[in-house]
């Protein structure tokens, strides 16, 4: 019995799924190559430095989007809580802890299509030097559609959304890779 | 079973062959990077000011709603590039980027000139010029080397205050962008 050509579509079909799998893993949803992770929040390591290597090269020109260059900061995002949930709009989030040093952060929600999801004439994002914070200094941010004390970041509508907490100026990342110790939590507080 | 197996691992091989191939070659095919969006919206030597994302529209460039952004844009074959102009005292940064979007050179207004802004650019070729005296130039311009000839800069400056916003940005907008020779 002639054995070549299933098995030569079957070689075909195992590259392709290996090839084009791997590369939307790499890019898009598992992040495994090129990236940085504590807790629910993750960043592209190499993004803004002159010399990334060919996953960030990538990631940044399919992207089409304004990265921000080594030197003036670092954009983190979580897709997930602190259990691994992905983040949903129907569910109301604290995120509290402290953050690496910077001059100055913003934290922001957004639809994972960059669709902003703050209702009109609402606050678009929190920064880090016009919130509440406790006695020890700690901020919690409240992220969700049920109104809550303190600082609240305001979201509507269905489905999947991520945080970007983006820090400026924050010349500890020099030493990127054993500089962070300390990202803010993601709690999931209930869903409506 | 075994022959089986081989073709398998075959295909695997070629699929690891494949990844490479898209990882390195997708910067040079993707059609509309960021340096072609912003080849729609302002010649070389000319500086964009882009708007504030607003609320329930895509943010395309994703851009942070807590600051103010201007690109300028260099097309270095035609001579280096300059941008100039005085900033708040506020936290500012900038970041040169070449074609595909990756960083050549960054820094904020803390390691900076403070408020002024004295930038060149130039490609490999102006370097050697630069280095000869052969282009002339002001005292005290941070000087930047380009591998390649497209380049764009890009400034981003936070606004304190929600009520400030139409003032920086026309601080914005009073920077010059230009090629060196090119008249303003």
């Amino acid at each position: 019995m002639n054995r070549f050509t299933p098995n030569f579509l079957a070689m075909i079909f195992t590259a392709l799924f290996v090839g084009l799998g791997l590369s939307y893993y790499s890019l898009a949803d598992g992040r495994f190559l090129g990236t940085y992770h504590i807790g629910s929040w993750s960043t592209w390591a190499n993004v803004g430095t002159p010399n990334p290597d060919p996953y960030t090269k990538t990631f940044v020109a399919l992207g089409s989007t304004l990265q921000l260059g080594r030197s003036e900061g670092v954009q983190f995002i979580a897709q997930r809580d602190s259990d691994g949930e992905l983040l949903l709009r129907e569910c109301n989030y604290s995120i509290t802890g402290t953050t690496p040093i910077a001059n100055f952060w913003t934290l922001r929600a957004s639809a994972p299509d960059g669709h902003s999801i703050t209702p009109k004439n609402s606050t678009q994002s929190m920064h880090s030097k016009r919130i509440s914070r406790a006695n020890n200094g700690i901020a919690t941010i409240h992220v969700g559609t049920k109104l809550s004390s303190g600082n609240w970041l305001e979201i509507e509508g269905k489905g999947y959304f991520e945080l970007i907490l983006t820090l400026y100026d924050a010349s500890v990342l020099s030493g990127f890779g054993g500089t962070i110790n300390t990202m803010p939590i993601v709690t999931k507080e209930g869903c409506s | 079973m075994i022959k089986s197996a081989l073709w398998i691992f075959g295909g695997i091989l070629l699929g690891l062959i494949i990844h490479l191939t898209l990882i390195l070659s997708l910067p040079h095919l993707v059609p509309n990077n960021i340096w072609n969006v912003f080849s729609k919206i302002g010649a070389p030597g000319e500086l964009i000011i882009i708007e504030k994302p607003k609320q329930q529209e895509e943010n395309i460039l994703r851009l942070d709603p807590e600051l103010t952004y201007a690109v300028c844009r260099f097309d270095l074959s035609i001579g280096p590039g300059l941008l100039s102009g005085k900033l708040p005292t506020d936290f500012w940064s900038l970041g040169v980027f070449d074609k595909n979007g990756v960083a050549i050179y960054s820094t904020t207004n803390r390691s900076g000139g403070g408020q002024s802004l004295d930038l060149g650019i130039f490609n490999p070729a102006q370097t050697r010029l630069l280095a000869e005296q052969k282009i002339e130039l002001q005292s005290g311009i941070l000087i930047v080397r380009a591998p390649r000839d497209e380049v764009f800069v890009v400034i981003r400056l936070s606004v304190p205050h929600p009520a400030m916003w139409q003032r920086y940005q026309e601080q914005l907008k009073a920077l010059k962008c230009s090629h060196v020779g090119q008249s303003e």
